[in-house]
């Protein structure tokens, strides 16, 4: 069976349940299959309308609320993103890049002013660049955004640095998606290797508490230019 | 006519801000479809309506991370459920009596909202042979295992398999 076919009868609900198992782990990761899914999703939906619909019990929405209502209060209490296995291996992922960036960087640019330190912020999910930090000395940093990224209009994106060591991130201020921003660094201590850097979604004046709230939005680290 | 207005994209956006509200109209605007569609599948009143829970629960907590570029919001929300269904009656190896009266497949001309995109589905299904078309029907709309479906038809197992497989691709390159 092939991959479409794959797609096709596990859309269809035809796999047994190993097999269907196996579909949705691969799905997690392997793009491929998961468009071809996708396109027999599509394809298949309007059959959805063949079944009559059910009007559900009175209890069904209670419920429903009663488990968010739960949800909610467990997240009250947020792992600290530093502490978040995800964010590690994403920073993995944003070294690399930060590699490859460099790389070009030096290929393409004989060393004028070189910045003394970059990092690029990923997005945690994907991995996908999204702004790139450059510093040529240690007082102040520029950060560049690579596009446009969408924030909903009571949002605000908010930039946080810690470096090792440090008890928790400190905030560099709020950031307008698509702004290049110059940040001086000059009440904090000098910028170091591997120091982190992330922009997360705030209320539009800032965090409340004056740490991160809001989901992760980019992430990287600080890699030394040499 | 208001079927086609309901905004699903805004909608998960909304819920992945917190708005619970959103999650609600939702629930308002498709509980009944989509606990008809688990119904179908599961065959058990209280199954069904854990299906649904379970699905709504998954739509909120996977609303964020939602990419309109892979398909449809709508068709996300019915997919969700019908997996969990799905995955349900496979993994529980079900002992239902097949040949209790199933009710008659709702005639597709009665969900207008459906009409203008199901039109190409239901034009292919057509060019299918009339057991062929009832394979996938079973499958998709009855959650049926090939093995059910042979059981259903009177046919091998074989030929249902082969037969789905046919049909699949059959549909594919008539809907291309």
């Amino acid at each position: 069976m092939n991959d479409d076919e794959l797609a096709s009868e596990y859309v269809l609900g035809t796999l047994p349940h190993e097999q269907r198992a196996d579909v949705e782990q691969r799905l997690r990761h392997d793009a491929p299959l998961r468009a071809a899914v996708q396109a027999w999703e599509q394809r298949l939906l309007p059959l959805t309308a063949l079944a009559p619909p059910v009007p559900p019990s009175a209890q069904l929405w209670r419920r429903i609320e009663r488990t968010l209502n739960q949800a909610n209060k467990r997240a009250d209490k947020p792992v600290p993103w530093w502490n978040l296995l995800a964010v590690w291996r994403g920073l993995a992922a944003a070294g690399l890049t930060a590699t490859l960036v460099l790389a070009a960087l030096l290929w393409i640019r004989p060393p004028i002013a070189e910045p003394t330190f970059v990092v690029v912020l990923v997005a945690p999910q994907d991995q996908a660049p999204g702004w790139v930090i450059q510093a040529s000395d240690r007082q102040q940093i520029q950060l560049i955004p690579l596009g446009v990224m969408h924030v909903p209009a009571d949002k605000a994106l908010q930039f946080w640095t810690k470096a090792d060591g440090w008890q928790g991130p400190v905030s560099l201020g709020l950031v307008k998606p698509g702004q290049t921003l110059s940040v001086p660094l000059d009440k904090l201590p000098p910028l170091a290797p591997n120091q982190l850097f992330e922009l997360t979604l705030e209320d539009a004046s800032g965090s409340p508490t004056g740490k991160p709230t809001g989901p992760i939005q980019a992430i990287g680290r600080a890699v030394k230019v040499l | 006519m208001a079927e086609i207005i309901f905004d699903y994209e805004a909608c998960l956006l909304a819920c992945a801000r917190g708005d619970h509200r959103a999650l609600q109209r939702l629930y308002e605007h498709d509980s009944s479809r989509l606990l008809g569609v688990a119904l179908r599948i599961v065959r058990d009143r209280a199954l069904a309506e854990d299906i649904v829970h379970d699905a709504f629960i998954k739509v909120w907590h996977g609303a964020h991370g939602f990419d309109p570029n892979r398909g449809s919001a709508r068709g996300w929300v019915f997919s969700v459920t019908r997996h969990l269904a799905l995955n349900r009656v496979r993994n529980a190896s079900r002992d239902v009596e097949l040949s209790d009266a199933h009710e008659q497949l709702a005639a597709p001309a009665e969900h207008v909202e459906f009409e203008a995109r199901s039109a190409q589905i239901h034009t292919c299904l057509a060019q299918l042979d009339p057991a062929r078309r009832q394979c996938i029907l079973h499958a998709y709309v009855d959650g049926f295992s090939h093995s059910e479906i042979a059981q259903t038809l009177g046919a091998p197992l074989g030929t249902v398999k082969a037969w789905i497989k046919r049909s699949l691709a059959a549909l594919r390159e008539c809907m291309a």
